[in-house]
């Protein structure tokens, strides 16, 4: 709020008061509502009398206009410190009428503008507490205290809202003996309301009441006080509680009749409930929720919503404890029946809550009675005259009841509301609530569409007829359309909404409800209505296993009936009316409800044009809008088949308002239709998106404004603009998404290697192309129009968008696109649309279209891998021709090339570079031999240190000399032509490939791989984890894509970067010497002890020694024994001296020299396990043999312990 | 829980708020969203004409007694239909104390007695009392009942 110097100006301090003070220095910002810093201002008391006139200086809440209020002259402005000071003289004679009333009238009143109460004014306060008389008086002391007390530590948390109070501390010297703080008056106020509130003198009970109060405003974490509130509140409910069962007061407030005991009583528990429910919930003391479940019968009504809020509350954790509590009061006339009749609306609608929680409990199985009875007290509530109590029902019903719902409660919800019906309690099994138990069914005159008013002294009607849930429910929401109440609309349309949610559940599920079914039947027939009547007060949960919910044979059905289908149909007809009403936030309820109501089969036609029309509406707030996408979203979740018809419906938002719709959540929506589709719907959701580029391109003469010729929003810059935008995002999201949805991909792609040069032949290759994929025809299509048709940005984006299905598609399309970027950047396309064009004077470039600059290095990166693949295939060629095998030099040379057509490939578009072969998939062979030779890693190649730098190499000859051959190594699997049995892995294509996969993120047994889905599913193919990057990809899909191409959200390096610490070698550190460092390798050597922790590798050797390249340069030292490569030593080289029965069961792991090298102690070792062996530094030792960082030695003479040999640390003994 | 009330006149200004759990930096979108909402609606709006608006899971039900503004603002239990019954508490409270549907002069010289009122009618962000009988009742430190 403005705030002014100007006296003419009023701050609502002001306007309480008086007439500021000319030349009053109040001068003060305030934000709305009240951030305002007064200057601190401190007096003395000697100045007490000396009242500042400068004084109101706070907060001006008010605005000038309101100057124009009038005041009342005689009085006059009072500042805080002359309110306090006047607070601590007034409570000292507060028992003289005239301080009383300066106090009521001038004080208090004023006080209470502040946001906070000072705690140095606790001792007058507290001073009133004691000596006033006056019930006012008294109430504002009761009230400043408890908000003294409220007032935590924390400022802003406080609910009081205003003034800012000024600065406690400047205000501290009023004690002549220093600061009064929190701290020093809160055991004070504690003592002295506690003191109170345990009095039990029937006189001053009203003080007790306003004492408890007070104290339970006191902050939770305060747990003595909490302890002694406890003791209170059971004290208070002890006595009354107990008492209280001997006088039943149907009487509610008001009631003449009601003795003063019992009103004393009433009161105090209800005081004591209302305390209790801000206590902490003791969920696991039986005497609270004895005492809570007795609140229930509680005179007071405001007493018993707390006692059933609390029960409500606690059944939730622990519905069996509850439901037998509660048991008793449930059965006919107990207090639970009696609540139906309660006017407080709270109550009945926590009523409907605990029944409903207490009726799913599993618990009460063997208790169907009581099951039956929480059931048919909430149907009866469906009858409630309040639409509170009557929604809560509802949505109870249909298995909304807090967040966590499941959709198969859902499911369940909604069989139960088609089927259930809702048998009257017989009225002559109660006689004594004869006259309320009706009224309750009176209320249900649903049947007449009126709202019962509550009479209360009507007589007994005859019994009721039973009612199916479905129809009561749907003549209510009708009911409540026609309401001329905005929230009462509101509340119906959320209400349609929850219902939508539960049928979607029930449909996604697969339950078969038919909704052909006449409900009105089931009560007619009296046999169907004895063998339904389980339904009637039986178990919902039981309704979960029903996965079908038999329909009447339509014989019975009389014609005038309505099916739930034909109610339905009138239910959604009433919410299309209510999209009539003003209120922005009930129509977007109603478009909701719509939204949800929309079954998969229907025609979406009703809903769009209710949408569109809708949209033609400028006023809509675009919050509002996207809210509404978003419910779009959700529905989708709910029922991926209707991806198409949401993607058609979200077309009119991108189309209708550009402008307030948030491009990210549609590409939010677009995204998750074309994942969640399914692969038959990813054609027709790529198309459904695709519908934005259908909007009529621009004229050539009003390149901006007129995109949208039939459309409103084209006379707005602004949304026009937007809409570009959204068409970039289109453009992007088709190029990004376009492989993923038409599933074609370079690396998976099913021609053959070496097709593409042989289909040069343009018009065959577009044949074959939209014959072989139509999807990824149809895209390439489109995004080829935009290339040359849209505006300037829209181009560069199609023209990326080009590139990167290039890139990633196999033949013909990378060709078909490489040619028409070809045509584009000579022009070639502009010569074809000459005649088309009309310039508009405005220079288009050099090239005709704009693009050369943009086009050039894509043209580029083309002809660098069309070449390379046709020198590869020369190559080959000639390489067979001489049947010469691959130099290793030669190898290097395709590698580096390979890696730098990877390096600019990942420049314009994500591709997983373990898998993409820009040399074509005649390449593969040749890679994978190089890697494997020199250890590269296939998902980092150059990029890793290890093998940049040359360490790869280095390590197998110096380090890793211990290889762990496949374990589990298929034993079909022929042997290489080497003949080597061990070397059985190293040039194993297939399990290249694995390996490949593997690294590529397609593994199966991944570990700590944070989607589920990715490890668990057996069939997880590219496009699964192409799907997990896509749903993660949310930030960075602007459209305006950088010009350096790289069009996609995960840019290569934090691909890389996601996948080596996912899949790459830091991850298995020790295992691979060919991946990692030295001090990798040392840091495992340290931590694994072979004896101890062999048994535990095992298994996860067997998975990695599958997945990596095991190609090893054999060692110098292993050469001879094994010609090259593995040594896998099954078991029958059991080494020499085993020191313990552990080493012959890990022999894959040694490697045997021929004969014992000479070794020295470096440091002194201590042995860690059985096996393992003490050294002294400087000891001479015989080195038999390496395992996997240890050397097994043997010393010259026994040692302290006495052993001979056994395994040591290589790092602590030299060679 | 009841997260707001708040009372503002009819330039928008706020005259009286309450929030619960309602962190400070928060409470500045709320004040200016529902100003806002008021600025939109409430002008010309009849007395007790009840309007409605919701944001995400919150719900706003709010009003116009006399010059003042009256809005509520609720979440879980208190949707539209419980805030309903809140706002009439409220206003019928504040017509009782004021002794009709209030201007903003006699609405601020009932100040300090509407703020009891509503001490009565929630605490806490938990609605209380919602007959304005005991209301006057309790903020007079008499019995409920007698």
């Amino acid at each position: 709020m403005a705030t002014q110097d100007n006296p003419s100006s009023t701050t609502l301090m002001d306007l309480i008061t008086s007439d500021p003070v000319p030349g009053s220095d109040a001068s003060s910002a305030a934000a709305k509502g009240g951030a305002v810093i007064e200057p601190r201002r401190s007096f003395k008391r000697t100045n007490l009398l000396q009242l500042p006139s400068e004084s109101v200086n706070s907060i001006k809440i008010l605005s000038p206009a309101k100057s124009l209020v009038p005041l009342k002259q005689k009085k006059k402005p009072l500042s805080y410190s002359q309110l306090a000071r006047s607070l601590h003289e007034l409570a000292a004679v507060a028992d003289q009428k005239n301080s009383q009333k300066q106090l009521l009238h001038h004080v208090f009143p004023k006080l209470a503008v502040y946001s906070s109460v000072d705690p140095s004014l606790a001792p007058s306060l507290l001073m009133l507490h004691q000596q006033a008389e006056d019930g006012h008086v008294l109430r504002y002391a009761y009230y400043f205290l408890a908000r003294i007390l409220g007032e935590g530590d924390t400022q802003s948390i406080s609910a009081g809202g205003g003034i800012p109070t000024p600065n406690w501390d400047a205000l501290a010297d009023l004690s002549s003996i220093g600061g009064i703080t929190r701290a020093d008056v809160l055991p004070r106020i504690i003592a002295q309301l506690t003191k109170e509130a345990e009095n039990p003198d029937v006189s001053v009970h009203p003080r007790r009441v306003a004492a408890l109060k007070a104290l339970t405003c006191t902050p939770m974490s305060n747990t003595d006080i909490v302890s002694k509130l406890y003791e209170i509140v059971f004290g208070i409910l002890d006595k009354v509680a107990d008492a209280g069962k001997v006088r039943k007061k149907k009487g509610m407030f008001g009631r003449q009749s009601v003795d003063k005991e019992s009103a004393l009583r009433s009161n105090l528990q209800y005081v004591a409930l209302s305390a209790l429910r801000r206590l902490p919930l003791d969920q696991g003391n039986p005497a609270f929720l004895h005492r809570a479940v007795q609140g229930i019968a509680c005179a007071d009504p405001v007493g018993v919503r707390h006692a059933l809020a609390m029960v409500s509350e606690m059944a939730v954790r622990d519905p069996y404890g509850v439901a037998m509590a509660v048991g008793k009061l449930s059965l006919a006339g107990g207090a639970l029946q009696e609540v139906l009749h309660i006017q407080d609306v709270m109550s009945r609608m926590y009523l409907a809550r605990l029944c409903y929680i207490l009726s799913r409990a599993r618990g009460i199985d063997e208790r169907m009675d009581l099951r039956s009875q929480f059931t048919t007290l909430l149907y009866q509530l469906l009858l409630d005259p309040s639409e509170r109590v009557c929604f809560e029902a509802i949505t109870c019903i249909l298995g909304k009841f807090d967040s966590h719902e499941s959709s198969e409660e859902r499911a369940a919800g909604w069989a139960l509301l088609t089927s259930a019906i809702l048998k009257f309690p017989d009225p002559s099994a109660q006689p004594s609530k004869d006259s309320s138990a009706t009224q309750g069914s009176d209320g249900s005159t649903a049947s007449n569409d009126s709202v019962a008013k509550f009479p209360k002294d009507r007589p007994a009607p005859r019994p009721r007829r039973p009612q199916p849930l479905i129809r009561l429910v749907m003549r209510r929401l009708e009911s409540a359309l026609r309401s001329h109440l905005r929230p009462v609309l509101h509340a119906a349309m959320r209400i349609v909404q929850e219902i939508g949610k539960s049928r979607a559940a029930a449909f996604a599920l697969g339950m078969v409800i038919n909704e052909d079914s006449v409900p009105e039947n089931l009560i007619e027939n009296g046999d169907i209505i004895k063998a339904d009547s389980e339904v009637d007060g039986g178990d919902p949960a039981a309704e979960v296993s029903r996965t079908k919910v038999v329909p009447l044979p339509s014989s019975l059905a009389a014609n005038s009936r309505e099916s739930i289908a034909s109610m339905l149909s009138n239910l959604v007809e009433g919410v299309r009316t209510t999209v009539a009403c003003e209120c922005f936030y009930v129509r977007a309820a109603a478009i909701k409800a719509m939204m949800w109501m929309q079954s998969p089969e229907e025609s979406v036609e009703e809903l769009k044009s209710t949408i569109a029309g809708e949209l033609s509406d400028p006023l809509w707030p675009a919050s509002l809008l996207n809210e509404i996408l978003l419910t779009l979203h959700a529905r989708f979740k709910a029922t991926p088949e209707m991806a198409i018809i949401l993607l058609d419906v979200s077309r009119l938002f991108a189309t209708k308002a550009p402008g307030k719709i948030d491009s990210d959540v549609l590409q939010l929506l677009w995204k998750t239709c074309l994942i969640g589709c399914g692969p038959s719907g990813k054609h027709t959701a790529l198309e459904a998106v695709t519908v934005v580029l259908d909007l009529p391109p621009p004229a050539p003469d009003a390149l901006e404004v007129s995109v949208l010729k039939d459309h409103s929003s084209t006379s707005d810059p602004k949304a026009a603009v937007a809409l570009q935008r959204l068409t970039q995002a289109a453009v992007w999201f088709l190029g990004e998404n376009a492989n993923y949805a038409a599933a074609e991909y370079a690396w998976e792609s099913k021609t053959p290697p070496g097709t593409a040069l042989m289909m040069l032949d343009g018009d065959k290759m577009v044949a074959a192309a939209s014959s072989r994929n139509p999807t990824l025809a149809g895209a390439l299509t489109r995004l080829q129009r935009c290339a040359f048709s849209g505006s300037w940005e829209v181009r560069i984006v199609a023209a990326q968008a080009l590139i990167t299905i290039a890139i990633r598609s196999g033949e013909p399309y990378r060709l078909q696109v490489y040619e028409f970027l070809r045509a584009l950047a000579k022009g070639g396309v502009q010569e074809k649309l000459k005649e088309a064009y009309v310039s508009n004077g405005e220079d288009q470039g050099a090239s005709g279209t704009g693009l050369s600059s943009i086009i050039a290095p894509m043209l580029q990166v083309l002809d660098e891998m069309y070449k390379a693949q046709d020198q590869l295939i020369k190559d080959m060629r000639q390489h067979d021709n001489a049947k010469q095998e691959w130099s290793d030099d030669e190898l290097r040379r395709l590698y580096e090339n390979h890696e730098r057509l990877l390096d600019l490939v990942s420049l314009f578009c994500f591709v997983p570079r373990s898998k993409y072969l820009p040399l074509g998939p005649t390449s593969a062979g040749l890679l994978n031999i190089y890697r494997n030779r020199h250890h590269i890693d296939a998902t980092t190649g150059f990029n890793d240190p290890a093998v940049a730098t040359g360490i790869a190499d280095l390590q197998v000859s110096t380090v890793t000399r211990i290889e762990y051959p496949p374990i589990q190594i298929d034993a079909a699997v022929p042997s290489p032509s080497d003949g080597l049995v061990d070397g059985i892995w190293s040039s194993n294509l297939a399990g290249v490939d694995r390996v490949n996969a593997y690294l590529g993120g397609v593994g199966t047994d991944a570990p700590e791989v944070e989607d589920d889905t990715a490890t668990t599913r057996a069939s997880v193919s590219y496009d699964d984890m192409w799907a997990k990057t896509l749903l993660e990809a949310s930030d960075g899909e602007d459209a305006d894509e950088q010009l350096s191409g790289s069009s996609s959200p995960e840019s290569t390096a934090s691909f890389e970067t996601s996948v080596s610490s996912q899949f790459g070698s830091s991850r298995y550190p020790s295992l691979f010497g060919n991946t990692t460092s030295f001090g990798q390798n040392t840091r495992w050597e340290e931590e694994h002890r072979p004896g101890t922790r062999f048994g535990k590798f095992s298994g996860e050797l067997t998975s990695l020694a599958e997945d990596q390249p095991s190609y090893v340069e054999s060692s110098p030292a292993n050469a001879p024994l094994h010609g090259t490569h593995w040594q896998s030593g099954i078991g029958n080289q059991e080494p020499l001296h085993s020191p313990s029965s552990e080493v012959p069961s890990r022999p894959s792991d040694v490697q045997y020299p021929e004969e014992a090298r000479a070794g020295k102690a470096l440091y002194e070792f201590t042995a860690g396990g059985d096996d393992e062996l003490n050294l002294t530094a400087g000891e001479d030792l015989e080195i038999e043999y390496e395992v996997d960082g240890w050397y097994f030695v043997r010393k010259k003479r026994p040692g302290r312990d006495g052993k001979l040999s056994g395994l040591v640390p290589v790092l602590y003994v030299t060679s | 829980m009841l997260m707001s009330v708040l009372f503002a006149n009819s330039s928008g200004n706020v005259l009286l708020e309450r929030f619960h759990s309602v962190p400070g930096e928060e409470r500045l979108h709320w004040r200016s969203f529902l100003v806002k909402l008021g600025t939109d609606n409430l002008n010309g709006a009849r007395d007790d004409e009840l309007f409605v608006a919701s944001h995400k899971s919150v719900y706003i039900v709010y009003t116009v007694i006399g010059d003042i503004w009256v809005f509520t603002v609720g979440k879980d239990e208190y949707d539209e239909l419980t805030l309903v019954e809140v706002l009439h508490a409220i206003t019928s409270s504040v017509k009782d104390i004021c002794k009709k549907a209030p201007s903003e002069r006699v609405f601020l010289d009932k100040y300090g007695k509407v703020c009891l009122g509503l001490d009565e009618i929630f605490s806490q962000g938990i609605l209380e009392h919602t007959d304005k009988d005991r209301v006057r009742r309790l903020t007079r430190l008499r019995p409920l009942v007698e």
